[in-house]
């Protein structure tokens, strides 16, 4: 079953004076998300990313299209017992310590009272907070509250978590525990929606990833479907080209650069890979080894971007 | 358990909020300096002295002065619920709604009707706890050093409080729709002086503007809301007459019973409406 599927779900803000503005936040959005993967939800500023969580915790409702979480169609209460949330922005009563706002998330979720204490302590210091329990989260740094933020979407053990900028305002070391704990969570067999502008962080740990822009999701794939790419090769050769060679592997279409005994060539078709090989293998030339050239996922995404604007 | 959880929470931070530790503050003087200062002459056991001077007789025929007391610490305990009432727990329902606040409750499983009564419940709670504690304390002064146990004056406070309840269903559609505590101050202001200048209409109010369709505007408008200073007027009545007004007139349960149904009308819009948008 899938942890999480959307059916042309789309959301038009309507704003203004009269509501006559409006604003489309989300434009027929078709996702479906396994249980137990980690999956990113990338895009740039008010591309809908927000928004599209907001929907399906049914914080703001559709326009139109349909969803189901964890099996549940939106709105069910079923649907939220079983989820976790750290929004995008999130505050907490200042007056409260640390351990006292996850107890009182945790009665807001349903649960059991003479576990909370002890079930908030343990996510306290899970997240990095263990001297700050008995601290009022008025005297909290922004990281701080990040973390509580987290342990907060941990209270009721979800099955689906949702997280909306995990590691904003948090300091290297934490970001790697996080993204640590996150992993660990994902072994437990927690499935993990992750917005986030860290394509970084997104490429370390996500399995698979959407990429949405203007509230269209233009592309989905594993994150090695995305960076690969596929027509570009790097060729190790047994001995440099000869000037002789070079001129006649120019004369071929597809782009060629040469360094020292590397080869890089970016081709139009994969048999075309196979004519060059020929042609080096004639005159002498061994291969010693051959790979597709990766990108980065930033690479990736800020060339779609810009492909995406000039359209 | 979830409503629960949301309501002790409100309770809490209406609590915190600092102009109900004023009231609470003022409240304590109050009972402090009637506990020091009030108590019966050496001399004649009918004579209430305060601080020592003789105040007055007990049984002085036609005009209880205990009564006249009580329903002036009666009154001051009104203009009190609108003032830091209002000051203390107006704040409530826009401050729920903003970003990062209501994201994390409604991200809960909690329904949201759930969630806006145990709001309002928890808000009018707090005041109601200032407001017994200023009603019992006075009546325990009263009782233990007079002897005059008043169950009136104790049991007004439960109209009161219900006054209340019905005042903050305006409050709770206002910050509902506003979403801005200073607007709600505002109006809730605006309102307790809209429900006088209604209670008066006939008198005030329908002069201005010698219209059949704007009067009967005005009672509509008198039907459909809490009548707020009818239900206030109404509860100083259960304590007794004021002795300095000539025809005081009776106790009468309508307001009240007018204002549960403009109330429920009220909080069911305002849950309605809550429902409905998007955060
Ligand atoms: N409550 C609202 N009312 C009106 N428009 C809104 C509202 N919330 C979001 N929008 C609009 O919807 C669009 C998507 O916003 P959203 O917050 O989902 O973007 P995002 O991808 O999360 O951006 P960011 O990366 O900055 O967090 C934006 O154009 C935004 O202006
Ligand atoms: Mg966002």
């Amino acid at each position: 079953m899938e942890a999480l599927q959307t059916v042309d779900l789309t959301k038009h803000y309507r704003s203004g004076l009269f509501k006559r503005k409006n604003i489309i936040a989300l434009e027929k959005v078709s996702l479906s998300i396994e249980q137990g993967e980690i999956f990113g939800l990338l895009g740039p500023n008010g591309a809908g990313k927000t928004t599209f969580v907001k929907l399906l915790l049914s914080i703001t409702h559709p326009t139109s299209g349909t969803a189901t979480v964890l099996g549940h169609p939106l709105g069910q209460r079923a649907l939220k017992e079983q989820c976790g949330y750290l929004p995008e922005s999130h505050r907490y009563p200042g007056f409260l310590t640390a351990v006292d706002t996850m107890i009182f998330f945790g009665r807001l979720n349903g649960l059991e009272e003479k576990k909370l204490k002890d079930k908030a302590h343990f996510l306290l210091e899970m997240v990095g907070l263990k001297g700050w329990s008995k601290v009022k989260t008025k005297k909290f740094s922004k990281g701080m509250l990040q973390r509580l933020g987290l342990a907060q979407a941990l209270v009721n053990n979800p099955k689906l978590l949702f997280l909306d900028e995990p590691t904003d305002g948090v300091d290297p070391i934490g970001r790697k525990e996080i993204r640590d704990l996150l992993i660990r969570l994902k072994g437990e067999g927690t499935t993990i929606f992750l917005n986030s502008h860290l394509l970084s962080e997104i490429e370390m740990i996500c399995d698979r990833v959407a990429i949405l822009n203007k509230g269209k999701v233009v592309r989905t794939g594993t994150i090695s479907e995305l960076t690969t790419q596929k027509l570009t090769y790097i060729i190790q050769l047994s001995a440099p080209v000869s000037d002789d060679l070079r001129v006649r592997l120019n004369q071929s279409n597809f782009s060629l650069d040469f360094k020292d005994t590397s080869l890089f060539v970016t081709l139009r078709d994969k048999s075309e890979l196979n004519s060059i090989i020929d042609t080096l293998r004639a005159s002498g030339i061994g291969i010693e080894s051959m790979t597709q050239q990766k990108t980065s996922l930033e690479n990736y995404f800020i060339q779609l971007m810009k492909g995406e604007n000039e359209r | 358990m979830r409503f629960l959880g949301m309501f002790r929470f409100t309770v809490g931070e209406t609590i915190r909020r600092g102009t109900l530790i004023f009231y609470f503050g003022i409240a304590t003087i109050i009972i402090i300096l009637f506990a020091l200062g009030i108590g019966h002459s050496t001399t004649d056991p009918d004579i209430v002295t305060i601080f020592g001077s003789p105040f007055a007789h007990i049984s002085q025929p036609g005009a209880n002065i205990i009564e006249f007391l009580l329903l002036q610490l009666h009154s001051l305990s009104i203009f009190w619920i609108i003032l830091f009432g209002i000051f203390g727990v107006a704040g409530l329902i826009p401050g729920m709604l903003e970003k990062g606040t209501i994201d994390l409750f409604l991200s809960k499983p909690l329904a949201r009707s759930e969630l806006l009564m145990a709001r309002a419940l928890g808000a009018v709670s707090g005041i109601a706890i200032n407001l017994i504690y200023f009603f019992l304390g006075i009546w325990l002064i009263f009782g233990v050093k007079l002897g005059v146990w008043h169950w009136g004056f104790l049991s007004s406070v439960v109209y009161v409080v219900y006054a209340f309840v019905c005042f903050f269903s305006v409050v709770t559609i206002v910050g509902l729709i506003t979403r801005s505590t200073g607007f709600s101050i505002m109006l809730a202001f605006a309102f307790s002086i809209i429900s006088w200048g209604l209670e008066l209409r006939e008198n005030g109010l329908y002069r201005l503007w010698d219209n059949v369709v704007y009067h009967r505007l005005l009672d509509a408008l008198y039907y459909l809301t809490p009548q707020l200073n009818a239900m206030l007027e109404n509860s100083s009545r259960v304590i007794g007459k004021n002795p300095f007004i000539p025809s005081p007139a009776e106790f009468t349960y309508m307001p009240y019973l007018y204002s549960f149904f403009s109330t429920s009308l009220l909080y069911g819009l305002s849950v309605w409406y809550f429902s409905r948008q998007d955060y």
